[in-house]
């Protein structure tokens, strides 16, 4: 049988038991962050100008594109205006023909706008600029700025 | 329709012209250079567009912006052709807007295509954002008169006794 060994401390004692609290290193002061952060926004708003500085030029090119182009594209519109209103009136002639006193662009005679004079140009409502069309190519107009 | 049969209308051959058969890559390719090229067109149209607001009296200034557009891309297609479709392809796809600051390469080959064989400089940044003075000879559209009613209630003559209110002033909080 062997002999007993007596579990026995290590040379100089056990390790003291840590039992404080120990905060964690600390990189930056107080100071040192309000600095860093003021720092690290002057720094994100130099980048912001810049950006805002070159979106803004590509915008104010892209406007000067538009305004270029714009009478052109007017002069055309107003040509297929100008038809398609001629072709409504034409429609409204045809349509109503068969109702007595009926005349174009009047209810039976009364017109809507009574203190203008008869000939001065008032661009009509889309609603009734679209009355002889499809329902689709109206709610195309109607809805236009939910698809633009 | 508001659109009664006294309105005069222009009928369907006066406002039949050749328009111009080009889609958005191409008129913004050409934008530029065309603005310079039909300066003198474009600001009268405008002109007359914004200052008589009815497109049925500037028909015949659309007309000469139309002709004039056609020229310019005629001539455009005579003399640079392979730089401007080289060129409004770029735009067409190299973004989802037509950007131009994708473009600046294949712009500056136009640019130069244009400068020399048409003789159109690229205006500089801006050029067509800031206001312009256009001199005309169409006379001025007289400002609109205020309305004359017939049946207005008519002033106090100015003899007319002002005597002083029975009840006091009606700007109370004055008096």
């Amino acid at each position: 049988m062997a002999p007993h060994i007596q579990d026995m401390p290590p040379e100089g004692g056990y390790q003291k038991i840590i039992f404080e609290r120990i905060p964690a290193k600390s990189y930056f002061g107080g100071y040192a962050m309000i600095a860093g952060y003021l720092g690290i926004t002057a720094g994100a708003c130099y980048l912001f100008y810049l950006n805002k500085r070159k979106v803004t030029r590509e915008e104010i090119e892209a406007r000067s594109a538009k305004i270029a182009i714009h009478p052109l594209l007017l002069a055309e519109r107003d040509r297929e205006f100008l038809k398609q209103l001629r072709r409504n009136r034409d429609e409204e002639e045809k349509l109503m023909a068969n109702v007595d006193g009926w005349e174009v662009g009047t209810y039976k005679g009364e017109p809507i706008y009574k203190t203008i004079p008869k000939d001065k140009f008032i661009d009509p409502m889309y609603n009734e600029y679209y009355a002889h069309s499809s329902y689709w190519d109206w709610a195309k107009r109607a809805h236009l700025k939910f698809w633009t | 329709m508001v659109v009664t049969k006294d309105m005069y209308l222009p009928t369907e051959e006066e406002l039949t012209v050749e328009e111009v058969p080009l889609s958005s890559a191409p008129l913004r390719a050409g934008a530029f250079h065309y603005g310079k090229f039909c300066e003198n067109e474009n600001n009268e149209f405008m002109l007359c567009r914004n200052e008589l607001n009815d497109p049925r009296k500037c028909i015949n200034e659309g007309k000469a912006v139309t002709a004039c557009a056609m020229t310019f891309f005629r001539n455009v297609k005579n003399l640079c052709e392979k730089e401007f479709v080289q060129y409004s392809n770029c735009l067409d796809k190299s973004s989802q807007n037509f950007d131009f600051e994708k473009c600046r390469n294949t712009q500056a080959v136009l640019d130069k295509c244009m400068a020399d064989k048409m003789n159109i400089e690229r205006p500089e940044y801006g050029y067509y954002c800031r206001p312009k003075v256009h001199a005309t000879s169409r006379p001025k559209p007289e400002p609109e008169k205020p309305a004359v009613y017939p049946d207005a209630t008519p002033y106090l003559p100015d003899d007319a006794p002002r005597t002083k209110a029975n009840y006091g002033s009606r700007l109370y909080w004055f008096n």
